[in-house]
């Protein structure tokens, strides 16, 4: 479980989270939603240890972000914003690479790259450089390396951004794929229609501050419309400062 | 596998796979050794020619004076003999003659009544080029002659020649083609610091600001690998393709330094395996220390763009002991040892020039840069663990 309490945190006077709270269990998938400068991007790096927080806490499976950070490593796979992959390795290079820095034991690893090339139909372009490949195959590779050494949680930003339909399809069955296998996934995202079908959870930001957490159902109901959209609108812009 | 030796396979294998930085700075390491021979070989050809070859000028009014035109004669000269015209500077402005002598028809009439001769030596200081060593031997030869045959007078009418001459000074120079050699040479270590630094200079920034760049640092930074494995391996990285330049370098000059035609100037300078392997020594510290460095600088700059500019600049350091010792004239001392590229280079040279180097020096410039090195580590992986690196 991700277990976020009163997380707070600034980037100089700006405020960017401000006092979140939220859970994010095993075997569900849990979106985290807001319009641009929410403070999505900014939780998610608090989780991936990329930064710490001002005060407050973020736990994965019991570890602190901050005092357990190695602990909390192992335990995640990371897909960023702009997939971060290098361009000069191949696909299965760039998947190895991380397989090697989680120290996944080498038989394990061949098999899980294998799988995973065959769960995320790379088989056509694995042992190609990563230099002009499209950006739905640059998300499978960034997504194959975050999977590698079958973390408990999953953090994806935005991991749609910039997909067609088809790679959007191929991610939404992987997403269906591991959270089967009882994993915890958190993935942030400001396009309300994509959400519906893909996660069991939602949690709406608005101005880096927490608006709403539960079911789909309680946000139509909460907000009185069966329209998603609208629904997101009112409840992320409920008493926002220029509203 | 240790994730440090992952983190070094993988930016050995990102940096072989850009040929072209890859090339760029190999090409430093090859072509500069052919440079320096190059002008090696230039200078020792001029310097061979001005021993030996003989003195080129044109002469007017050879027939009245015989004994001057032997005694130039015998002295390694080229003589071009011409009609007496009526202005001799226009030969040299047609370009038929860069120096000209012309000895008057009353010479015989003048030197038999001990009247003194003034003979014309006509020359284009703004033109001719090889002509200025001709012209000051000619010059001194004349002169020379003129001593001897005043000497022999004043001694026929009972006079000490001391008596009008009484200082003479004798110039004697003990430079020799070698030491000319030896000077091209010291510009050896220069260009060993500038190969160890174009050697990671690619790496150091692509692995950090370039990483940062393109956005994969974020997602290695989420990896279970210490900040101190991660920077040792990308430093370690760097430092290799540093080492690999300078020994692209070395060979490259052993192979160019056979195309030296040393035995005739009568020196034998070879670098033979044992040095090689010293130099390799004594510089490979300062491969670490040039990754660390470079390092460091590139994860202090905000862009790819902005830490090569840095760097550009931060290639010259190295080179800056060097020429402040040799402007300001300081001794090597035990203290130079100390300082990171100005011990490597005395070292060098020592060797280069074949003389004793003291082992004690060899231990105290590799610990000192090694020293340095550490703490230039250390900082790098502050840098590296402050959140605001990412950004």
């Amino acid at each position: 479980m991700i277990k976020v309490t009163s997380l707070t945190k600034s980037y100089g006077l700006v405020s960017a989270v401000n006092d979140v709270s939220f859970e994010a269990a095993s075997g569900q998938v849990t979106a985290l939603l807001g319009p641009n400068g929410a403070g999505k991007s900014t939780i998610l790096r608090i989780l991936s240890t990329i930064i710490d927080p001002d005060t407050g806490s973020a736990t994965l499976g019991g570890f602190d972000v901050s005092t357990h950070t190695t602990d909390v490593r192992r335990q995640i796979g990371v897909l960023p914003h702009n997939t971060g992959i290098y361009d000069r390795l191949t696909a299965i290079e760039n998947i190895r690479y991380f397989g090697n820095l989680q120290q996944v034991e080498p038989t394990l690893l061949n098999r899980r790259v294998d799988e995973l090339v065959h769960l995320l139909d790379m088989g056509e372009f694995c042992n190609r450089r990563v230099s002009g490949f499209s950006q739905g195959q640059k998300m499978k590779v960034a997504l194959a390396r975050a999977l590698v050494h079958d973390p408990q949680y999953i953090l994806l930003d935005e991991p749609t951004n910039g997909l067609d339909v088809m790679a959007t399809r191929a991610l939404r069955k992987v997403i269906h794929n591991i959270k089967a296998a009882g994993k915890c996934i958190l993935f942030s995202s400001h396009v309300m229609q994509e959400v519906g079908n893909l996660c069991d959870h939602l949690v709406i930001l608005g101005h880096g501050r927490h608006k709403f957490s539960g079911t789909i159902e309680a946000l139509e109901e909460k907000s009185g419309t069966e329209d998603l959209e609208d629904a997101f609108i009112m409840i992320s812009s409920e008493g926002a400062p220029d509203q | 596998m240790n994730p440090f030796l992952t983190v070094l396979a993988k930016e050995c294998t990102d940096n072989i796979r850009d040929y072209r930085s890859v090339f760029s700075s190999l090409s430093v390491a090859l072509l500069g050794p052919l440079l320096v021979v190059g002008l090696l070989i230039f200078v020792l050809d001029k310097t061979l020619r001005d021993y030996e070859e003989p003195i080129a000028f044109t002469l007017i009014g050879a027939e009245h004076a015989p004994g001057l035109v032997a005694y130039l004669r015998a002295n390694n000269t080229q003589v071009d003999q011409r009609e007496p015209v009526e202005d001799p500077s226009t030969l040299i402005e047609l370009g038929e003659a860069e120096i000209i002598l012309v000895i008057q028809p009353n010479y015989g009439e003048r030197y038999t009544d001990g009247l003194q001769n003034q003979l014309a030596l006509f020359f284009d200081s703004s033109s001719y080029s090889s002509g200025r060593r001709d012209l000051a031997t000619l010059d001194r030869l004349i002169e020379r002659y003129s001593d001897t045959i005043g000497t022999l007078r004043l001694r026929y009418r009972g006079i000490q020649p001391g008596l009008i001459r009484p200082i003479q000074t004798r110039k004697i120079d003990v430079s020799s083609p070698a030491d000319r050699a030896l000077m091209i040479f010291s510009s050896i270590p220069y260009l060993l610091m500038l190969v160890i630094f174009t050697g990671c200079f690619y790496l150091a920034i692509d692995a950090t600001a370039g990483e940062r760049e393109r956005g994969s640092l974020e997602p290695l930074l989420t990896q279970p690998i210490s900040r101190f494995q991660l920077v040792l391996g990308k430093v370690i990285a760097a430092a290799a393709f540093s080492l690999l330049n300078l020994i692209v370098f070395l060979i490259s000059l052993y192979f160019a330094l056979q195309l030296v035609p040393f035995e005739s100037i009568g020196m034998s300078l070879e670098l033979n395996l044992l040095q090689l392997i010293m130099i390799i020594a004594i510089t490979s510290p300062l491969t670490l220390f040039a990754a660390s460095l470079l390092t460091i600088v590139s994860a202090f700059s905000k862009s790819y763009k902005e830490a090569q500019t840095y760097l550009s600049f931060v290639i010259i350091i190295p080179t800056l002991p060097l020429i402040i010792t040799q402007i300001v004239g300081i001794e090597p001392s035990l203290g130079s040892m100390f300082v990171p590229s100005l011990g490597q280079s005395i070292l060098i040279s020592q060797i280069i020039k074949g003389e004793a180097v003291s082992y004690i020096n060899i231990l105290l410039s590799v610990c000192a840069t090694l020293s340095i090195t550490l703490l230039l580590l250390i900082q790098a992986v502050k840098m590296y663990q402050r959140e605001q690196f990412v950004k």
